[in-house]
């Protein structure tokens, strides 16, 4: 009777145990935050996410420059993004701060700002409507290549999320775990070798 | 739990460490060599552990452990425990290497508290009372832990009580899941090896 009534409890005890393993296998974790910034024409876009894809809502965003002032500020909205025209295009320092002690950062180099269109639309007065009826050859080239930077930056949005995504993510993989008892085990090791020895 | 990098102030940061550090001296100063493979059986245990999730609302919370730790392992449960959260950073980059010293003393003081608190509850042979005490303890030392972390945000300005409500009530959850899992396990514990809980033997 006694050896059924512990082999109830054990039994117990290692479903709850294997239930739970097996349910961290395919979730991920909150214990850090990703946040990732890219630049698209004047704006800067940021995109801020917990590790199982779930979006930060609610977060303080702050950017600073190289100098460490603090240039602007906001909150992203439910679906972790928050975009910015940054007043000046130097290196910026993206923080951002989430609930319950999470903090990312993202320094977005001066060099991700392109020039060129940007300074030809502030010069030409005539290219702000797609409507207008294109005149001289110079002005062709123009109108082409603001439409396909307009569109390659639509395409590349997804990729750049996705390489982001990649670059970021280091979510604990079966070997991080090994690794880790594997380690535990090692200086389990060390200690009693060390206690063991004979006292001379 | 893990407080990430950059959050906490420098002398919030090196009181941590310099107490992290007292425990885990203490703790190593009274290992047993024979308990030696029993701490790192539970410190292996408490490291997969963060890695279970219960998804609460936008975040997620993990359990800990802590209070099965304090149960079994007494003051042995801080090296147990920092050993953990040191690997749990290098690998997984939870939490911060500066805050090691705060996260540790998060951690591991609510599985000491609670395992002085407990432990003659725990010992009892009246089912009743273990049962209650070893929910209690796993209980607690999940909530003592969430009120640490508020109390070492607090030190950076950020309004106590606000922060202690939300990181309570979150965790809420788990505190009601790993009373329960120390419950069965201190019951399984008991019948199969009752050496295994240092709240049996410890003075």
């Amino acid at each position: 009777m006694r050896a059924k009534m512990r082999a109830g409890w054990g039994v117990l005890f290692m479903t709850l145990m294997l239930c739970l393993n097996v349910s961290f296998i395919p979730h991920a974790h909150a214990h850090r935050i990703y946040l990732f910034a890219w630049v698209e024409g004047d704006m800067v876009h940021t995109d801020s996410y917990f590790p199982n894809r779930k979006k930060v809502g609610g977060g303080r965003i702050e950017v600073f420059d190289e100098k460490g002032n603090r240039l602007l500020e906001g909150k992203t909205d439910e679906k972790g993004a928050f975009s910015f025209t940054p007043p000046q295009k130097t290196t910026l320092r993206i923080v951002l701060n989430a609930s319950m002690g999470h903090k990312a950062e993202f320094t977005l180099s001066a060099d991700e700002f392109s020039d060129g269109p940007q300074e030809k639309k502030a010069e030409t007065p005539m290219n702000t409507s797609k409507a207008k009826p294109l005149t001289g050859a110079a002005m062709d080239r123009e109108q082409v290549r603001i439409e396909i930077e307009g569109v390659l930056d639509q395409k590349l949005r997804p990729i750049i999320r996705a390489l982001a995504r990649i670059q970021e993510e280091k979510t604990p993989g079966f070997r991080d775990i090994i690794a880790g008892i594997g380690y535990i085990f090692g200086i389990m090791g060390l200690i009693l070798y060390f206690k063991n020895r004979p006292k001379n | 739990m893990h407080i990430s990098e950059g959050i906490l102030s420098g002398p919030v940061l090196i009181a941590g460490a310099a107490l992290a550090v007292v425990g885990a001296g203490i703790g190593l100063k009274r290992l047993n060599p024979d308990q030696v493979p029993k701490v790192s059986v539970l410190s292996a245990a408490f490291f997969v552990a963060s890695l279970v999730h219960i998804p609460i609302g936008p975040a997620n919370v993990h359990l800990t452990l802590n209070g099965l730790m304090g149960l079994c392992l007494g003051w042995a449960a801080f090296p147990a425990i920092m050993v953990a959260l040191i690997l749990q950073t290098l690998l997984f980059q939870y939490g911060g290497l500066t805050t090691l010293g705060v996260n540790s003393i998060v951690m591991a003081s609510p599985a000491l508290v609670c395992f002085f608190v407990f432990k003659s509850g725990v010992r009892s042979d009246r089912a009743g009372v273990s049962v209650t005490a070893s929910f209690l303890c796993g209980f607690g030392s999940v909530l003592l832990a969430a009120l640490l972390m508020a109390f070492s945000l607090f030190f950076t300005g950020e309004q106590f009580l606000v922060v202690a409500k939300l990181i309570v009530a979150a965790h809420l959850p788990v505190m009601i899941i790993e009373g329960l899992i120390t419950v069965i396990a201190v019951k399984f514990i008991k019948q199969v090896k009752p050496e295994i809980l240092e709240a049996m033997y410890a003075s």
